[in-house]
Order: structure tokens, then sequence, then C-alpha cells
């Protein structure tokens, strides 16, 4: 086989793929809880925290579903790009897989806590997002730095 | 990167099979896709314009943004995944050619632009809904040459 360098075009388009779909989530999160009315962000992340909006079973099912599909095709896909890393060991690669696999069913399921009455605050929801959108970032540059 | 490509896979019929009828499944995608954005969006200025700044003569709203996010954001998803699996099986087969290098890098920028010109269009104007148009259409149609490309060499090699 030649011109094997070539495989690393997709895999620094799909970097910036990723980066785009996790921030149209973010977006899409933030006005699902109120962004397109409210005075700013802050205002929102502050309203998320005391009061975030009350969302029904069905709602959150609707939502849950594809993302368990899509999140773990993406991680798998993202994080598979690391078995052919020579700059960067396999068992860091497999911590922070397995830890990125943990906080997106976190984030996927943190809602249901607020849904059960099991918290009030929309702390937990705003947690998970954050922890899984900077360990992917994290995940990304791994995969970056090995090209 | 090491890529662990090994020559015991080159003349694999099984894999020759896999590649093509994961290629026609996507040649099959894209042409849907285009249905499916003609239905929600529009594939001409006119409806558009009218899906996303609505009409007000006809009493017709503008699409929500949470709507169109949620169009870009399933987009950006899809767009990656049907480009990825049609770039690493073309350039498989056609490494060896000088234009493959290119075809893949348009292939994923306009697959790219598309989704941003969307979200420009909304919030700026109707510039940006032509350049999605453009755009859109001509990662598709690009898309499925490449297809028909692999299709070509995988069933006349």
């Amino acid at each position: 086989m030649k011109n094997l360098a070539l495989y690393t075009i997709p895999i620094k388009y799909m970097l910036i793929y990723v980066v785009l779909i996790l921030l149209s989530g973010l977006w899409l999160f933030l006005l699902s809880q109120g962004l397109d009315s409210s005075e700013s962000l802050m205002h929102t992340i502050k309203n998320i925290i005391s009061t975030p909006e009350i969302k029904s079973m069905e709602g959150i099912i609707e939502v849950a579903t594809p993302h368990l599909f899509a999140m773990g095709t993406m991680i798998f896909v993202v994080a598979h790009f690391m078995l052919f890393s020579t700059k960067i060991s396999q068992k860091v690669s497999l911590i922070v897989a397995m830890l990125l696999f943990a906080f997106a069913l976190f984030d996927i399921f943190s809602y249901f806590a607020i849904t059960f009455g099991l918290v009030v605050s929309g702390w937990i929801k705003l947690l998970s997002m954050l922890l899984f959108v900077l360990l992917f970032l994290v995940m990304l540059g791994m995969v970056g730095f090995s090209l | 990167m090491k890529f662990l490509v090994t020559k015991d896979l080159a003349h694999s019929t099984l894999l020759s099979y896999l590649m093509g009828s994961v290629v026609f499944a996507i040649f099959l995608y894209l042409v849907l896709d285009l249905v499916l954005h003609n239905y929600a969006i529009g594939l001409d200025i006119h409806s558009i314009s009218v899906t996303l700044f609505g009409d007000a003569e006809n009493f017709v709203e503008p699409i929500l943004i949470d709507s169109l996010l949620l169009q870009v954001h399933i987009d950006l998803f899809m767009t990656l995944f049907a480009i990825l699996i049609l770039s690493s099986i073309y350039i498989r087969l056609y490494s060896s050619k000088a234009m493959t290098k290119w075809i893949v890098h348009l292939l994923f920028i306009l697959g790219l632009l598309s989704p941003v010109m969307l979200i420009l269009a909304y919030y700026v104007g109707t510039v940006f809904a032509t350049m999605w148009l453009i755009s859109f259409v001509l990662w598709h149609v690009l898309a499925c040459i490449v297809g028909i490309m692999i299709l070509k060499k995988l069933l006349f090699k």
C-alpha cells in the first residue's frame, strides 16, 4: 500500500467536525433551557442551576436514545485511531477512552436524576456536560498530537 | 501514526463486497438526503427563504432556531460518517492518483461549509442561503461521483 499519509486527511477533518458537533450540541442544550429568550449566557446557566426546565420522561428518552448510539459510535471512531499512535501509550488511551464512555453515560442519564427528583438543582447536568466535552477535547488533542 | 494495513486484504473478495455494499448504501443515502432536505428546507432560493425567514403575506412563520440547529447537529454527524467512510475507501483504491488528495479535501470542506452556511443564512441573510445551497448540492454530487468511481473500480477491476 502506498500513500498511507493520505489517511491523515480524513482524520484531521474529523477532529474539526467533532468539535462542531460538540459545540452545536452545547448550543442546542442551552436553547432548550431558554437561552434564546433570556438576557445572556450567564443568566441561562444560573437558571439551569436554580430551576432547570422540567422535561417529561418521553422528552428525555427521545433525546437519550439517539445520543446513546451517536455518542458511543463517535467515541469509538475517534478513540480507535489511538491504536495507531506511536506517540501516546495505549494505556493512557485506554484510560481516557473508558472515562469518556463513562462521562458520556453520566451526561446522557444525568437529567433523569432531575426528573425523578433525586437532585433539585441542574448542576449535575452542567457538570456532566462539562466533563464530557472537556475530556472529548483532550481525546481529540491526543489524536491530533499523534498525527 | 502507523497504519496496520496488511497485503493479505488487498485481494480479499469479502472486503471488496463489503466496501461495494456500504458505498451503495451511502449512495442511496445521499440521494434520499437531497430529497429530505428538499422537504425540510427547500432546494431553491425561494423555498429556502420562506423556510428560514417566513412569508408574511402568506402567514408562514420562520423556522425556529432550535429546529434548524437540530437539523445542523444531525447533518454534521451524518456528513462526517458518510464522508469518512467514502474517503477512506476512495484513498484505499485510488491512492496512486494525484487528484485523490484534492478530491478528499474538497469533499470534507464542502461537507463542512454546508451546515455552517445554513446557520449563517439564518442570522445574516439570503447570500449565505445561496452558499448553503451550492455547498450542499456540490458535496452530494461530489460524494456520488466518488461513490460511482469506487463501485466502478470494485466491479470492473
